[in-house]
Formats: C-alpha cells, sequence, structure tokens
C-alpha cells in the first residue's frame, strides 16, 4: 500500500469518527472501501475500549486491514443475537453468507426475528430448497426488513429420511405458497402447515422434480411423460 | 336484523377465460352474489424451468426467462444478467448499462400499457384497450428494430447485449416519447376518470400496506398501498442511481388507499417516470464502445450463491443462483413478483362480488407464465 493512500484512510477514518460517512460511501474502489471501513471499526472499538492500551491509531493500516474485513458484516451480529436468544440453534459457525440453524427453534427465532423492533425482518424475500447431497436437503430463507433495510440468508438442513422443518407460514403469510412449492419439488414437509398440497404440479405426482436424483414417472394417467435429456449443452 | 345465509354454490372460473389473464383456474365460493372464499389453482403453464436451467449454461437460461413473463421479457432479461453479473463480480461497459435501461424503461411502459389496457377490457371498456395497444406497437417496433424479435428478445446478455443500438434508433424514441408523452393525458380523459371505471374501481379490494408486506407483494401493487419502496431507488442497481425520478405512491385518489384504483392509477404514474428516465438515459448515452464483455466461452460464475433482486413492471424479481464452479448453474430459483401478487389474492378478494373479484384480479397484474415458470 502507498504512503498516499495510508494517508487518504487516516484522513477519511478521522472524519467518519467525527460522523461524517459521505466521503466514504462515495468512495468508488471497492477494496480501498472495505479497507477504510475496517479501520474505522477497529478505531471507533479502540476509543470505545477507553484507550486502555496504546492508541490504536498509530498501527500501520495494513495490519489492520488484515484482521478486521470480517468483522463489521452484518451476519455476525445477526448471529450473535440469536445465539444469545436461543442458546445451541446455530448449527456451524457463522460467515458471510449466510447463518446456518438448528430446525427445532426455527418457528421462535423466525417469530422474533419479524417482531423484535429493533430487526423487524417484515418480509420473506425468498424461499427455497436445495438438494446438497450426503442424503441432506435444504431449507433456505433470505429475509428483508423493510424499515431497516438489512437482509440476512438462513439455512436449515434435514436430513431426506426426516425432511421435516416447522412451517413459518403464520408468520409471513407469503410462506403459505412458497412452503407449498418447496414441498412440491423438494419434498421438505413443512410441519404445522394448514394447507399442505402441492402448489404447482398435480396432488398425485410421483417424486419430488428438483431432487438431484430425479427419476421421471414413464406415465401419468396412461400419458407417456416425455424424459429431460441428459447433458443438454 | 339477522343475516340470511343461502346455500353455498362452488363456482369454477377457468382455466381458460379471458379474465384470469392467463391459465388460472379459480375455485369460487359464493353465497348468492358475495364470495366467500376464492383459492387460485396454478400449475396449468409450468415447464419446468428450475429443472431446465440445471441443464443448460448460464447463457442458454436467458432465453427462457423471456418466456416466464413474456409480456416483459427485456426486465427478465436484465434481472438474470444483474444476478450472475453479481455473482461473477463483473462491471460491464457503461454503453451496455446505459442500453439495458433504455430497453428495460421501455419495456415497463409497453408492459404498464398493456395491463392498463387489458384492465380497461376487463371492466368493459374496450376503446382504451385499442389506443393503448397502439402505442405499445411502436415501442414493439423500437425493440424489433433493435434485435429482431417483438416479444421474447434474448437480448441482453452476461456482460453485454446481443446488438448495438442501430442506426436512427436514438431519433425514433425521441420521437415516440415527443408524441407518446400527451397520450397519457388522453388516456385519462379515456378511462382513469371515467364515472363507470370509477364506481367499478374505487373502494374495491382495499389493501392494507401490512398485508402487502406481509404477502411479500412488491411493485406498483405494494407502492398503490402507500409503501415507498421502489429497489430502483432503494437499492439501485445498474445505474439507476444515475437519474432523476419520482417513486409514485397511491394516495386514495377516488377512495380507500391501496383500492383497485389506487393500483391502476400507480401504473399510470410510473409511465410518466419512465419517460422521465428515458429522456435523461437517451441524453447520457456514450456515443461509441463496445457492446460485449471479453468473456470466455463458457461462463463458470466462482462457487457460490447470490440472491440479487431487480425491479421490474411487476415488482422485485429476484433471481436466487447457486453455483457450483461448473458451467451449469447448481440451483435457480426465480422469485417472481406475479406469484406473491396471486397469492394474496384470496385474501382480497373475500366479501366482494362477482364483478369485483375479476376487478381485483385485473388490478394486480399477474402473468401466469411468471407465476408456473
Amino acid at each position: 500500500m502507498s504512503v498516499d493512500q495510508e494517508k487518504l484512510i487516516a484522513e477519511l477514518v478521522e472524519k467518519g469518527l467525527a460522523g461524517d460517512m459521505d466521503e466514504i460511501n462515495a468512495i468508488e474502489d471497492r477494496v480501498l472501501r472495505g479497507k477504510v471501513k475496517a479501520a474505522l471499526a477497529k478505531a471507533k472499538r479502540a476509543a470505545k475500549a477507553a484507550a486502555v492500551a496504546a492508541p490504536k491509531e498509530d498501527v500501520p493500516a495494513e495490519e489492520i486491514s488484515s484482521e478486521a474485513p470480517v468483522s463489521d458484516h452484518p451476519n455476525q451480529k445477526f448471529g450473535k443475537l440469536i445465539e444469545d436468544k436461543f442458546p445451541g440453534s446455530i448449527a456451524s459457525d457463522l460467515n458471510d453468507t449466510h447463518i446456518q440453524l438448528n430446525r427445532d427453534q426455527w418457528f421462535d427465532i423466525a417469530t422474533w426475528l419479524k417482531g423484535d423492533p429493533s430487526l423487524h425482518f417484515d418480509s420473506l424475500q425468498c424461499h427455497t430448497g436445495m438438494d446438497i447431497g450426503d442424503n441432506q436437503l435444504e431449507a433456505r430463507y433470505n429475509l428483508h426488513s423493510m424499515k431497516h433495510d438489512h437482509a440476512i440468508e438462513i439455512r436449515i438442513a434435514v436430513s431426506r429420511d426426516d425432511a421435516k422443518i416447522p412451517s413459518i407460514e403464520t408468520i409471513w403469510r407469503i410462506g403459505d405458497w412458497f412452503e407449498r412449492e418447496t414441498y412440491d419439488m423438494f419434498g421438505i414437509h413443512f410441519e404445522g402447515h394448514r394447507d399442505p398440497r402441492r402448489m404447482l404440479l398435480p396432488e398425485d405426482w410421483e417424486g419430488y422434480p428438483l431432487r438431484k436424483d430425479y427419476q421421471v414417472q414413464e406415465t401419468y394417467h396412461g400419458i407417456v411423460v416425455p424424459k429431460v435429456k441428459e447433458g443438454w449443452e | 336484523m339477522g343475516v340470511i345465509h343461502g346455500e353455498e354454490m362452488v363456482l369454477n372460473i377457468g382455466p381458460q377465460h379471458p379474465s384470469t389473464h392467463g391459465v388460472l383456474r379459480l375455485k369460487v365460493k359464493t353465497d348468492g352474489e358475495i364470495i366467500s372464499e376464492v383459492t387460485p389453482v396454478i400449475g396449468y403453464l409450468h415447464r419446468c424451468f428450475e429443472k431446465h436451467c440445471e441443464n443448460v449454461t448460464y447463457d442458454q437460461v436467458i432465453p427462457y426467462t423471456d418466456r416466464c413473463d413474456y409480456l416483459a421479457a427485456m426486465a427478465n432479461n436484465f434481472g438474470y444478467v444483474v444476478a450472475v453479473e453479481d455473482l461473477m463480480e463483473l462491471k460491464v461497459p457503461e454503453k451496455v448499462e446505459y442500453i439495458r435501461v433504455i430497453m428495460a424503461e421501455f419495456q415497463r411502459i409497453a408492459s404498464h400499457l398493456l395491463a392498463l389496457g387489458v384492465y380497461g377490457l376487463d371492466i368493459g371498456a374496450f376503446t382504451p384497450f385499442l389506443f393503448m395497444l397502439r402505442d405499445r406497437e411502436r415501442i414493439l417496433d423500437m425493440f424489433e428494430m433493435t434485435c429482431g424479435a417483438r416479444l421474447l428478445y434474448n437480448y441482453m446478455w452476461v456482460g453485454g447485449v446481443s446488438h448495438d443500438l442501430p442506426k436512427g434508433f436514438v431519433e425514433t424514441a425521441y420521437q415516440f416519447l415527443d408524441y407518446f408523452e400527451p397520450q397519457i393525458e388522453e388516456y385519462n380523459n379515456l378511462l382513469t376518470y371515467n364515472k363507470i371505471f370509477v364506481e367499478r374501481t374505487a373502494d374495491i379490494g382495499v389493501l392494507p400496506p401490512d398485508v402487502a408486506i406481509s404477502y411479500g407483494v412488491s411493485g406498483p401493487n405494494l407502492r398503490a398501498s402507500g409503501v415507498k419502496w421502489d429497489l430502483r431507488r432503494n437499492e439501485p442497481y445498474s445505474i439507476y442511481d444515475k437519474f432523476e425520478f419520482d417513486v409514485p405512491i397511491g394516495e386514495g385518489g377516488q377512495g380507500t388507499l391501496g383500492d383497485c384504483w389506487d393500483r391502476y392509477y400507480v401504473r399510470m404514474l410510473e409511465v410518466k417516470e419512465s419517460v422521465k428516465i428515458l429522456r435523461q438515459a437517451l441524453a447520457q448515452l456514450p456515443k461509441d464502445g463496445d457492446v460485449h464483455q471479453a468473456l470466455p466461452k463458457k461462463i463458470r460464475p466462482p462457487k457460490g450463491s447470490i440472491y440479487s433482486r431487480t425491479e421490474t413492471p411487476r415488482g422485485d424479481l429476484g433471481f436466487y443462483i447457486e453455483s457450483d464452479g461448473s458451467p451449469t448453474p447448481s440451483r435457480l430459483k426465480m422469485r417472481s413478483p406475479a406469484f406473491t401478487a396471486l397469492a394474496v389474492f384470496g385474501e382480497l378478494s373475500a366479501g366482494w362480488m362477482m364483478s369485483d373479484v375479476i376487478s381485483i384480479l385485473g388490478s394486480l397484474d399477474i402473468v401466469l407464465g411468471e407465476i408456473d415458470r
């Protein structure tokens, strides 16, 4: 990193500490912006620690950026909040793409995610299933808050032999149709769903088409079902 | 005074019926003229879009997206390529961004014109429909001029667009806009403030904002309920942050906030905003530049997943793409705005009269190709 850039970062961090974020947000270069934000987060934390150790601002910028990048991702914050409120519900380490949950407390967590005023995830943007191999299916939920404009992705993995997940149909009403579609395509059963029918396929269709090992049935009511050709390119 | 309940009757509307805007079946429980329950039955147009996507390369998905929302194919192309480019962290040339925005906004006008015209037709007003289709035709002519197709374009590709704008396109576009702007006033005189039309739509099928959000309703339907939410403004993608435009919301102009008339009128206002955006985009359009990004023949986005959404004429179109690093998507889910709009329909129409149900369904502006995929 050049000396100029270091200077620029230090300048912007100072401005950010004074509450002026416009200039930082206007930086075109993603990497630089990330570095500035990381440095800013670090500086803020240092200020909060009430100058216990030597002033952190003097630490060279390289050192800061090398360890800070994940810390300000919203997933870390939301993940910790969930873990505090519902101990044992997080299934794997936090990362930047999603939060992996166990299914047991999902209904309570979902209720809380929507109801808590500081989170207020009022909109279930997208819900879908996924065949992740190893006899495992996964349900994925993309939540978004219109009020706070933040978003998370929740994933819940279940085994095929016991593919049951609590339904959140009563929390977000669109969950009704979304879950029916996921059941239709993946065969994940949503416990507590008031109308668990298929969505797009006929009720007497065999199998769950979006599973990776799906085989099309040969006939349906005497009509020959065309097969999907292998390896279309 | 007690209420007299007659015997309930189950009535089927569709799957083949002009007022259902496609192949949709409505199971309607009626008590006399009053509707007590509506159950939409969908799936008649299911073409296994998501399963097909797992068998074709990323480029080959684009023509399929055309066929999902066939009234706004450009917007669907746009949503898909934005998602894939986000996944690849690819930046496209500025000229391409401008062309895409121009096409998407023309498509928005065309789609809204059809929605408004057909809505009039549902209510029984035939003339506005012909006027609006006449003007929509000129937009389709411009699309034909650009990429040869009138309905299903396959125009936006990952990293670019299939053809550069042809000679004379910008002039034609300006001519159209100059002609079109005064037309909006004519539509208003013909249909918007028509007494019969207002009687049939105002105060009917009121959608409260919290119910709309809970059902994931988006786009003009959500804005008509008074929620100022437009992805072009709130989460700008492409170059929408460069343009000045308003986000029109419903105000209960002829009755209650969030009624059918509001949903109709928000679309009319949006058409005006699209004209604004188009004028700016055409003025700023770079003259030179390539319309293709240099890309390998087979696109292989890095491992990972993305949920990306864009604002189509019908609302938030989301693409959830999971990539395993191979040239074909491992999973592709399309979150369709019309799907969520139809999901709320059952709740909206309970308690209304038979003729109002047609009015409510028309005001939601659904496209069955996108719902069934």
